[in-house]
């Protein structure tokens, strides 16, 4: 398989505070990788480090053998790094076509001359971006929403949008921060789907998640993490499996449902 | 005839000011309070190309606006990392900082300022002439920024109004729409400053006080901050209203203090009576400063 | 060469004139800190301030006593009906920090017009001589309203740190800065420390502007410029450190005192505007360090989401 995103020894701590402690790390195309693990264990701040919010103390982070580690947050979206949020961070003012069509990562249209006089070539990236949006929605069954402001749409389909705005970027590597949480009945369902079609289509998924539940239904393969290192990397089953592992996680056992 | 004329320019300067004003704090999300400087900028620097050049109008104007976006994406660069209060405390500074560079320069005519603009059009004419200019400036100001708002570039600055951190992790680089919405607010308002230097034919620093940011900023959050028409609506209102009081026949000496009476007490009004703006949307778009 | 003499003299002069930029100063540093509000409305409760007393003394021809006690019972009265009337609504309202500039502004703004409409745009002080005895003292020349003004800062900035540090009301304003809602979790009225930091602002505001007039006229623009100096120290004392805001003043009324032996004095100003636009240039956040002390968030897990990502 054909590796996307490639992370060696990676570290980062917040004062005293280690979230990434020496992390190597491969996801290839097709796989759709969870990341479990305690709260703190530094699921979301890898995110964080991969997607450029916040910078590495040391590391290399490698997006299709190219160096990115060294690039701002939005030159790595548009090197191809495409990431939802916990709380989906939608643009809450704006209807959900208008969510969707930010998403591109390469887009004439925002530069202020293209879009005073309207050319061609904005007109045309304008129409390309809206079919895009419609195609997505449509595979999620909301195209009837396109035009409905995003923040009056019930939760679960917040949820989706903010991955349909993910997927307005057609890079390789895509980032879920747990996409279903709060997600339930035909929603989740069509979440799951859409995720396994964008694997099967040659994304990288990596995705976190609390719920254990959630991610032996979305994932392949699965990594553990604990205070910013990575313990173990096998499949879901194999991971819940190790007693170590679920003491250190679960401590009293009840998430596991 | 000439009062009426002076009063419609004066309207359409101050939509000119509102809208780009509007630009920047109701669609950018930018706080800054640093806006009559670069009325002041495009003021300045078309009279005194007027007076010692002698270039024609247009490009004195021309110049007037250059230097106001040059001044402003200098401003941008060296303040857009400073963030929320500190902005406008920063913008606060600059504001008051190089107004008093104005006033004490010597070729700025200081306090006094600059008295001897000259007169393009001489005659009957002269007012509608300017009616004119003026209106149609306005009627382009506000139409491009309604053009960009509703287009691609103008969703990305919503978008980074509405969540800076999600919109840059699409890939849009935050500093150069930033830069981009000041350059064209501050440029508008070095238009405005043109203009008003050649139909009064007479600045001072006076003129341009941080008063006017107050007087800039009420017009819009007044009118309806982040809407097209709320800049346009408060901006009229605002300047015709305490116009009113021309018609009382007070002694010349109490018709400023008068005036300024009865704006305050219609923006307080306002502010208490119609907090959404006179443009009536509620709610979702206004509070945006307080919603994360 | 400058001497000695000199220096001590500008010294013990910008010691002195700092007194009113410190009351002024710790006045706004107060409000910003407890009611997270940039108080501009202060100017209209200085020039209030300032109009009472000299109406007082000036007018009704009364001793400077009851016109300092007139002046504080009006100001006193108009910051507390101002808080309950009218900012204590818009922040029930949730209104953004635009709607507090613009309301505080303007009211500082109305309150001028007013007063320039009754009073006129002449410069007028408290007595009608600014004239005051001066002593010697190992050649320097101290007044007797230096010696008044210094004294009584150091005796109200001392009194207000007794009454953070000693009294329950003054306890509940600290705890009302550092968190509001969790104060009110406790049982102590946001708004009644609300209420309680303005009256003391207006206090300072009232005594600032005392010394102010007595030495210098006052228009009814002048108190805008002078909140302008507050703001100017407030940030560069750090934000919420009411103390250090008003060190702060004494430093900047020291600039301004000493910038005479180098700049000619209509470059003042321009000073303290380049000496606010460049500390925040070089601090865009803030004097590093000197940022508001807040209380740990009692259940916040502190590795949970130690990124700035989220929230």
């Amino acid at each position: 398989m054909e590796p996307i995103l490639r992370i060696d020894n990676l570290c980062k701590s917040f004062g005293g505070i280690v979230v990434a402690d020496h992390i190597d790390l491969t996801i290839s195309a097709g796989e759709i990788l969870g990341l479990i693990g305690p709260n703190g264990a530094g699921k979301t701040s890898l995110f964080n480090l991969i997607s450029g919010v916040v910078p590495q103390d040391a590391g290399k982070i490698q997006l299709q053998g190219r160096d990115i580690a060294g690039m701002s947050l939005h030159n790595r979206a548009r090197a191809g790094v495409a990431r939802t949020w916990q709380h989906m961070r939608l643009f809450r003012t704006m209807t959900v076509l208008e969510n969707l069509m930010m998403g591109p990562r390469d887009y004439p249209g925002e530069s202020l001359l293209g879009s005073v006089l309207g050319l061609g070539r904005v007109r045309r990236a304008e129409t390309a971006a809206h079919a895009q949006a419609m195609g997505i929605l449509e595979r999620m069954g909301l195209a009837q929403t396109a035009e409905t402001i995003v923040v009056d749409l019930p939760f679960g389909q917040q949820k989706l949008i903010g991955l349909a705005r993910a997927l307005m970027n057609d890079g390789r590597l895509l980032l879920l921060d747990e996409p279903m949480a709060g997600v339930e009945g035909s929603n989740y369902e069509t979440m799951q789907r859409v995720v396994h079609d964008e694997a099967a289509a040659g994304r990288a998924v990596c995705v976190v998640e609390h719920n254990v539940g959630f991610i032996k239904d979305l994932c392949t393969t699965a990594v553990f993490m604990a205070q910013g290192k990575i313990l173990q990397r096998g499949t879901v089953d194999e991971l819940t499996r190790s007693r170590e592992l679920t003491e250190l996680y679960f401590g009293t056992a009840e998430d596991a449902a | 005839m000439e009062y009426l004329a002076g009063t419609i320019i004066l309207i359409a300067l101050f939509v000119i000011l509102a809208s780009s004003y509007n630009l920047i704090i109701g669609y950018g999300g930018l706080n800054t309070v640093a806006h009559p400087i670069f009325f002041a900028l495009g003021a300045y620097t078309s009279a005194l190309l007027g007076i010692h050049a002698g270039l024609p109008m247009a490009v004195c104007i021309l110049a007037g606006i250059a230097v106001a976006v040059l001044v402003s994406v200098l401003l941008a660069v060296t303040t857009l990392r400073i963030s929320g209060d500190y902005l406008l405390i920063a913008s606060l500074g600059f504001q008051l900082g190089l107004l008093q560079l104005i006033n004490n320069m010597e070729f700025t005519g200081g306090p006094a300022g600059l008295s001897a603009v000259p007169n393009t059009f001489v005659g009957q004419g002269r007012g509608t002439i300017y009616v004119v200019i003026c209106t149609l400036a306005a009627i382009a100001v506000v139409w491009a920024i309604w053009r960009t708002m509703n287009g691609p570039f103008g969703r990305a600055v919503r978008a980074m109004r509405d969540d800076e951190l999600a919109c840059a992790a699409l890939g849009r680089g935050l500093i150069s729409i930033k830069i981009l919405i000041f350059a064209m607010g501050c440029g508008a308002a070095g238009l405005a400053g043109g203009l008003y230097a050649y139909y009064f034919q007479y600045i001072s620093p006076e003129q341009f006080q941080v008063a006017q940011s107050a007087q800039i900023l009420t017009m819009v959050v007044l009118g309806g901050i982040g809407t097209t028409m709320g800049p346009i609506v408060g901006a009229l209102v605002l300047v015709a209203l305490p116009q009113a009081i021309n018609f009382l026949q007070l002694p010349n000496s109490l018709v400023g203090t008068v005036q300024g009476l009865i704006f305050t007490t219609l923006v307080i009004l306002f502010l208490f009576l119609r907090p959404g703006g006179l443009v009536g949307h509620t709610g979702s778009q206004s509070s945006h400063g307080a919603a994360h | 060469m400058i001497e000695w003499a000199i220096l001590l003299q500008i010294l013990w002069t910008g010691i002195a004139m700092s007194s009113y930029f410190v009351l002024l100063t710790v006045a706004f540093a107060l409000t910003l800190k407890v009611e997270k509000l940039w108080n501009f409305a202060q100017a209209g409760l200085m020039g209030i301030a300032f109009f009472t007393m000299f109406f007082v003394v000036n007018k009704l021809g009364l001793p400077g006593w009851a016109g300092l006690t007139a002046g504080l019972a009006v100001t006193v009265a108009a910051a507390v009906a101002l808080e309950a009337g009218a900012i204590s609504v818009l922040r029930a309202r949730n209104s953004g920090g635009l709607t507090f500039f613009i309301f505080t502004l303007v009211f500082s703004q109305f309150a001028a017009y007013v007063l320039t409409f009754l009073f006129g745009t002449e410069p007028e002080t408290i007595y009608p001589s600014v004239m005051s005895p001066v002593r010697i003292i190992s050649n320097i020349a101290v007044s007797d309203w230096d010696i008044q003004a210094v004294v009584t800062t150091i005796v109200l900035v001392a009194g207000l740190w007794a009454f953070l540090r000693f009294t329950r009301d003054g306890q509940f304003m600290i705890a009302v800065a550092d968190n509001a809602k969790l104060a009110e979790i406790y049982g102590i009225s946001a708004n009644r420390a609300y209420i309680i930091s303005g009256a003391i602002a207006a206090v300072f505001l009232t005594v600032g502007i005392y010394l102010y007039g007595t030495r210098a006229g006052v228009t009814p623009d002048v108190p805008l410029v002078l909140v302008l100096t507050s703001v100017i120290g407030t940030l560069l004392g750090g934000l919420g450190r009411v103390f250090a805001a008003g060190a702060a003043a004494v430093f900047l009324g020291l600039l301004q005192s000493f910038s005479i032996l180098v700049i000619p004095s209509k470059w003042q100003a321009m000073l303290l505007y380049g000496v606010l636009f460049g500390a925040l240039i070089v601090f865009p956040r803030g004097i590093p360090g000197w940022r508001p002390r807040r209380v740990q968030a009692p259940a916040a897990p502190a590795v949970a989401s130690p990124s700035p990502a989220e929230g």
